[in-house]
């Protein structure tokens, strides 16, 4: 049987099921968007100040 | 922010990749979004987009599917989803263009009073974080769960 969870949310005020996937289970692990995450990185290392705890 | 959403995702059991149905003008369209571990401890990149004929994110497609605001609002959602679970991480995002950055904008700044309840907002501006404020130019968001 598939994991459901159910989600209210505050900011939508909509109920949503998320659903465990073993399809999606298979990318786990896997770099998604590299570039978007390169980019990021990217950002990240110039940061002169660190972000708060 | 009283938008529909779309309410059957798919999601990894680690909570790191979430797939939805665009359903619109231009028919069904697979979205994804996915939550990647940065350099930089505790902080981790939101990336969307379409599924790709390689399952990979495609995050410059043009839907244009008729259904923005409902993308967006789901999204607004997963990552409330996202962030009750993992309330100690900082989520980093910006559009993958100019465009897409300044529209992220201005959903934060349209809604920005209900969602500073939930986060921490903070923008990247010139290789510094500071609290975001209505229609400031920014290079990327930073949020974070708000301690309750």
């Amino acid at each position: 049987m598939k994991q459901a969870i159910k989600h209210k949310s505050e900011l939508t005020g909509s109920e949503i099921t998320f659903t465990v996937s073993e399809k999606l289970n298979k990318l786990k692990g896997k770099v998604l968007a590299p570039k978007k995450l390169a980019d990021a990185n990217k950002l990240l290392r110039k940061l002169k100040t660190p972000l708060p705890k | 922010m009283k938008y529909e959403v779309y309410t059957e995702i798919e999601v990894t059991e680690d909570f790191g990749i979430f797939d939805f149905i665009s359903t619109g003008k231009n028919g069904e369209v697979q979205k994804r979004v996915a939550f990647t571990k940065t350099e930089q401890d505790k902080v981790y990149n939101l990336a969307l987009g379409d599924v790709d004929e390689d399952n990979e994110i495609n995050d410059y497609a043009v839907t244009d599917n008729g259904d923005r605001n409902k993308v967006i609002a789901t999204v607004a959602a997963i990552v409330e989803a996202y962030t009750k679970r993992f309330p100690d991480r900082w989520i980093i995002f910006r559009g993958s263009t100019v465009e897409r950055t300044r529209l992220y904008r201005i959903a934060v700044s349209l809604h920005l009073d209900e969602l500073s309840d939930q986060y921490e907002i903070k923008a990247y501006v010139d290789d510094e974080v500071v609290s975001f404020v209505k229609d400031m130019k920014i290079n990327a968001f930073l949020i974070k769960r708000k301690k309750s």
